[in-house]
């Protein structure tokens, strides 16, 4: 019994396994490692044809990455796409270029605008199903003299031609209107009412992984009352992907 | 008897006569080409039938390949473009006097030189000069005091460096410009906001931030009856982990 419990603390504990790390190998002259994840930063180090890196973390479009002595810099995405894997093959890396903002994961964006008169913060993200169709989810906060509010809403997006600098989309979707009336007027109700809405809009690719979107909008709101309110919104400003 | 002899050796004559004729020989000649040309043609004729049927046949086994190309996966590489982080500072609210502020950030990193920044506020406002001066009258309730805003904001990275402390430490920094849009509420109203600033972050490791921040935040307001422009000055220290 007491060799027992002696043996326990004296076991092995089991090696907690290491990450599987990325593997590449230099097939250019040499590779740069930078001392920061940014072109402006030094390059100390240089990896030459044939040797290895593990590549440790993704910091935008740098990676961290040790080398074969031990030595960890920073090699940016354009670098390392010219590089190799086990297999002999390319490793390919989404730069964020044009190619990107055709085919991409999901996007979000900031926008300012107006609705029906007030003025409207929103932000947006979006998930890529396909090239040209997209699920998309915004928050809003229109901030007016009458009253403020907030607008809630899921849908989808249908970008015609994703690969044009210049793409047009149609959205269509369903929310949440959470209308507040100003506190100092009269009687104020604050009450909610399910809305549907159809837009228009425009992408337009700038740089690396940005774009700006437009787009303008005509929300159904179905009031509690026997007719339903039109409210136009339009709203405009950057966005992203990845 | 003789007739068959005569005959013979006539036959024998005319074979060795021939045979060293040179009319003849061309004519031999000529029909021994004929015959190898007929033969080449139909050679090329069967060749050209067969070709297609070869080249479609698969390629005689020389060497069977044992072995097997070697598969990588690629493992999944983690990003740490997510910024998540708190911050204290004074907020200078324009007649109501400079109050502590604390607040959350979230950024995130798109590029090496941008990136996106959600942030959230709360300060109490103070006494205006008005309410000092004048005994017990109270603008504001206590309630109406409470400043709180928002901002979603784009930021430049416009001078990316590195500070040294020592001969052994260095640690990757960078001066930013950031400006953006939200909203603010205070007074028992919610207005519109426009932010704009310049700040400071320096990373002792790779997943830690330090920040220093200035910003204004700007709205529109009518607290005073008269819609009138507010600055409202902010400095701030804050922390930050990369996700």
């Amino acid at each position: 019994m007491l060799a027992l419990l002696l043996a326990v603390p004296m076991a092995p504990r089991p090696a907690r396994a290491a990450p599987e790390l990325l593997q590449l190998f230099v097939a250019q002259p040499y590779l740069e490692l930078h001392t920061g994840p940014g072109r402006g930063y030094p390059v100390t180090q240089v990896v030459g044809r044939g040797e290895s890196v593990d590549v440790l973390y993704r910091h935008t479009d740098w990676f961290k990455v040790r080398t074969e002595r031990g030595i960890e810099g920073w090699a940016s995405a354009r670098d390392l796409s010219l590089t190799l894997l086990a297999d002999g093959s390319h490793y390919v890396v989404n730069l964020g270029d044009l190619a990107g903002f055709r085919t991409h994961h999901w996007e979000g964006g900031v926008f300012s605008g107006a609705y029906q008169g007030a003025t409207l913060v929103s932000a947006y993200g979006a998930l890529s199903i396909t090239d040209n169709l997209k699920v998309e989810v915004n928050a809003s906060q229109y901030l007016g003299n009458i009253s403020n509010g907030y607008l809630l809403g899921i849908g989808l997006a249908h970008v015609f031609v994703p690969e044009w600098r210049v793409s047009p989309f149609v959205t269509l979707g369903t929310g949440l209107q959470i209308n507040e009336p100003k506190a100092r007027l009269a009687a104020p109700i604050d009450h909610s009412d399910q809305l549907g809405y159809v837009g228009v809009g425009l992408r337009i690719y700038l740089t690396r992984r940005f774009f700006l979107r437009g787009e303008y909008r005509s929300n159904e709101i179905f009031t509690r009352t026997n007719a339903n309110e039109v409210n136009k919104e339009w709203m405009a400003g950057f966005a992203f992907f990845y | 008897m003789d007739g068959r002899l005569r005959l013979f050796l006539l036959s024998a004559l005319l074979v060795w006569a021939c045979s060293g004729c040179a009319a003849w020989r061309k004519h031999e000649a000529r029909v021994h080409e004929q015959r190898a040309a007929r033969a080449a043609q139909k050679a090329q004729s069967a060749a050209g039938d067969t070709a297609p049927e070869q080249a479609n046949a698969p390629p005689p086994v020389v060497v069977v390949p044992q072995v097997q190309r070697r598969t990588v996966k690629v493992p999944h590489i983690r990003s740490n473009n997510v910024e998540l982080g708190a911050y204290y500072g004074m907020l200078s609210i324009q007649d109501f006097g400079t109050q502590p502020v604390q607040g959350l950030r979230a950024d995130y990193h798109i590029t090496e030189d941008f990136f996106f920044e959600a942030s959230y506020g709360r300060a109490n406002a103070g006494k205006t000069s008005f309410e000092l001066l004048s005994g017990g009258i109270q603008l504001l309730s206590s309630a109406e005091r409470r400043f709180t805003y928002y901002n979603l904001s784009l930021g430049y990275n416009v001078l990316p460096g590195e500070i040294f402390i020592g001969r052994k430490v260095a640690m990757t920094s960078a001066l930013y410009l950031i400006g953006g849009i939200g909203s603010v509420k205070f007074a028992g109203d919610q207005d519109f906001t426009v932010n704009f600033g310049a700040g400071f972050r320096v990373l002792p490791t790779d997943w830690l931030s330090l920040h220093i921040d200035v910003q204004d935040l700007a709205f529109r307001t009518n607290i005073f009856t008269v819609y009138r422009l507010q600055n409202n000055l902010q400095a701030t220290l804050g922390m930050s982990v990369f996700f």
